[in-house]
């Protein structure tokens, strides 16, 4: 039974829709710029300009809650518009985050440090689950909610799940993707690994220092055969493949051989029923820290041989958005495959010496691509792949 | 079928590596404290120094499950309601009080909610398919669906399990957004899943989530009766947040033992495993968790049958 893909929705610091993105991609045009807020401003990150009051009222949203939530609604919403509810449809959402309302909670907390009195209600916009019950609200889903939360694969690993759950029979179309809001929680924590490059980032450089952080947020909806029978919906890609494993190497760090990286993508090769060399295009998930490109890098020759497909990460446009990245990535991965974009890696400049690996250096569309693959890998060694391919 | 091979927790109660916790349970107390075993048998000292309670918890009972069975596990759901609080008050209290540019990642490292199962995965060394889910009360639930579902999927030794700590922070939220009589506690229960037999005495039929406010007892009597059950048949019911104490045989309300964490209905599967041990005449055990009121858990184990 085939899944498919049957609407998306993604905002992040190049762009507060599809279309805004598409134009960025293809403009070669970072988000990344010096941080606007107190906590950002010695920073670059690829911050969405607006603050929470003022998305709420731009989006016409009906809740007032954390920014990873109201990323979470935007994207979600756009990624659900044409499609309605409908009673024989039985829809989900699946919401990966690994903050949660932290920008709100971390705000009434240092009030609470400090002695002064903190707005208790505040706190009810923390946990994870609040943040995917939020965005369902927001779309009317209550027939199933979940968040899963293994930090920068979160997204991917919802869009996993649904998938699964489709298969199974226990939902008909699933909402899927990922949120995350900057807060200066995340900042501090990317800080305290000394993880951060100064400068823009550069996937796959040899030169490269590190990351620079963002926020968004992504979602596509998925559909059965059986459910595209009835909503009528034009699917737009098909979900192909998928798959997690753990490295199992390190809490924060990945094996240098990239071990897991490599159980993620031939297992997500398996469940699509491809050969490496079907692949056109890999999104990776280069973050351009020195450990995660090598052992990337390392992994995608182990999988593909002396015939690495063009490949490319798209962190330099959006800058690392955790939990989101899977999702917007995914989204990003849906164009490409639709107008054969090859997406460039920018600021790149240097192969990383061990592995000689060249990224897509520009932008160009109109290329033969049927399927793409896509990297997400977080703490804990938690990595994912998913396959998308043309309908 | 979903055979619970083996099943371990750290609670409130005297819960870890008894042949049958029923023994020792009690309710509990407002002056409750958690029943820690000795941590070191199962972690490095010099690690244990760093881990938080949900931490050393989670590990122990992990590492206790894989030691009952031969295989290892192909794959691991763990659910948690808020994940690991005391690193995340910590890191939260550093940003905030210490200056400079230097500060210990560790905190903040240990902070993500899936510090949990990676741990678990680099302690045993498992490649397998980890994953982590958090949906407030409904966390080990759906944590539950995903390990079933990869049942399904053909897995053969899966790993389910939820974690939750308290921090004094939690007391301030009481009555505003938390609303619970039961004190604030820890726990962490962990069990091993099998389509195969085996040892096991009992086994998961079903598991079904709501998420939105209805009629608990039509939802249930729609549950049971899709299971071939029904409630006049169950032998025991084990609750929070709804009140079946008149329509069933036997009832307790699992809060009474575990105190109040979100994932607490983990400890509910153990307590109906284990009611199995004793009374022999009981065949079916429904846990009905509504501890929000605007969702629900419904969770239907058996007595496996005996073979003749």
């Amino acid at each position: 039974m085939r899944i498919y893909v049957t609407g998306y929705g993604v905002i992040s610091s190049i762009g507060e829709n599809v279309e805004e993105s598409l134009l960025a991609l293809r403009s070669e045009k970072t988000g990344i710029k010096q941080g606007q807020k107190t906590y950002t401003e010695r920073f670059k990150v690829g911050e969405i300009s607006w603050t929470n009051e003022e998305l709420v009222q731009r989006f016409q949203l009906t809740q007032d809650a954390s920014r990873t939530a109201i990323l979470g609604m935007i994207a979600a919403k756009e990624a659900f518009r044409g499609h309605s509810l409908n009673p024989g449809i039985r829809t989900g959402l699946i919401s990966g985050t690994s903050v949660g309302g932290m920008d709100v909670s971390e705000i009434a907390y240092k009030d609470f440090l400090n002695g002064e009195s903190d707005d208790l209600s505040i706190y009810r916009n923390h946990p994870s689950g609040s943040t995917s019950e939020q965005i369902a609200k927001e779309l009317g889903i209550d027939e199933y909610v979940n968040t899963i939360s293994t930090a920068c694969s979160s997204a991917a690993n919802s869009i996993m799940l649904g998938a699964r759950m489709l298969l199974s029979g226990q939902l008909d179309r699933v909402v899927v993707g990922g949120t995350d809001g900057l807060s200066q929680f995340t900042i501090s924590g990317f800080r305290s690994l000394m993880i951060f490059d100064d400068e823009w980032c550069r996937p796959f450089d040899e030169t490269r220092k590190g990351l620079n952080l963002g926020e968004g947020a992504g979602y596509i909806v998925l559909e059965t055969e059986e459910t595209i029978k009835k909503s009528g919906k034009e699917p737009i890609a098909i979900l192909s493949g998928w798959s997690n494993a753990s490295d199992a190497y390190h809490q924060t760090a990945s094996s240098p051989e990239g071990f897991g990286a490599t159980l993620s993508m031939k297992g997500a090769l398996a469940v699509a029923g491809l050969n490496p060399g079907d692949i056109d295009y890999i999104n990776a998930h280069g973050t351009a820290t020195p450990n995660n490109d090598l052992s990337e890098s390392h992994g995608i020759k182990t999988v593909f041989g002396s015939a690495v497909p063009p490949f490319s990460s798209t962190k330099a446009y959006t800058g690392h958005t955790l939990a989101a990245s899977g999702g917007i990535e995914a989204v990003f991965g849906i164009l490409a495959l639709n107008r054969g974009i090859l997406l460039p890696n920018l600021n790149f400049k240097q192969a990383i010496e061990e592995t000689g690996l060249v990224p897509v250096k520009n932008y160009s569309e109109g290329n033969t691509i049927k399927h793409i693959l896509s990297n997400s890998f977080g703490f804990g060694g938690n990595n994912s792949t998913i396959i998308l391919s043309k309908v | 079928m979903y055979f619970i091979q083996h099943i371990e927790s750290i609670t409130h109660q005297d819960s870890f590596q008894k042949k049958n916790i029923w023994d020792e349970l009690k309710p509990l107390t407002a002056d409750t404290g958690l029943i820690s075993p000795d941590y070191k048998n199962y972690i490095p000292v010099a690690a244990l120094r760093r881990l938080s309670t949900i931490l050393r918890m989670g590990i122990t009972v992990s590492k206790a499950c894989q030691e009952k069975v031969s295989h290892e596990f192909d794959s691991i759901s763990v659910g948690t309601a808020l994940g690991c609080l005391t690193d995340t008050e910590k890191f939260l209290v550093t940003i905030n009080t210490v200056s400079g540019d230097i500060l210990s990642p560790t905190a903040f490292i240990q902070s993500t909610h899936n510090t949990i199962s990676g741990q678990i995965s680099l302690d045993l060394k498992n490649h397998a398919y980890n994953m982590t889910h958090t949906q407030n009360a409904l966390s080990f639930e759906v944590a539950l669906k995903d390990g079933l579902l990869c049942i399904d999927e053909g897995k053969s030794s899966v790993l389910v399990g939820a974690a939750d700590e308290a921090i004094p922070f939690l007391e301030r939220l009481r009555g505003s957004l938390i609303e619970t009589s039961h004190p604030f506690t820890s726990g962490a229960t962990f069990m091993v899943l099998s389509g195969k037999k085996g040892e096991s005495i009992s086994h998961i039929q079903a598991c079904e989530v709501f998420f939105s406010e209805g009629n608990t007892e039509n939802r249930i009597e729609k549950f049971l009766s899709s299971n071939n059950c029904s409630l006049q048949e169950l032998d025991l019911v084990l609750e929070a947040g709804s009140d079946f104490k008149s329509k069933t045989s036997a009832h307790y309300s699992f809060p009474d033992y575990s105190g109040y964490y979100q994932s607490a209905s983990a400890f509910a599967v153990h307590m109906a495993n284990d009611w199995f041990i004793e009374n022999s005449d009981s065949e079916a055990i429904l846990i009905i968790n509504n501890m929000e009121s605007n969702k629900l858990g419904l969770t239907l184990i058996r007595r496996n049958e005996v073979e003749a």
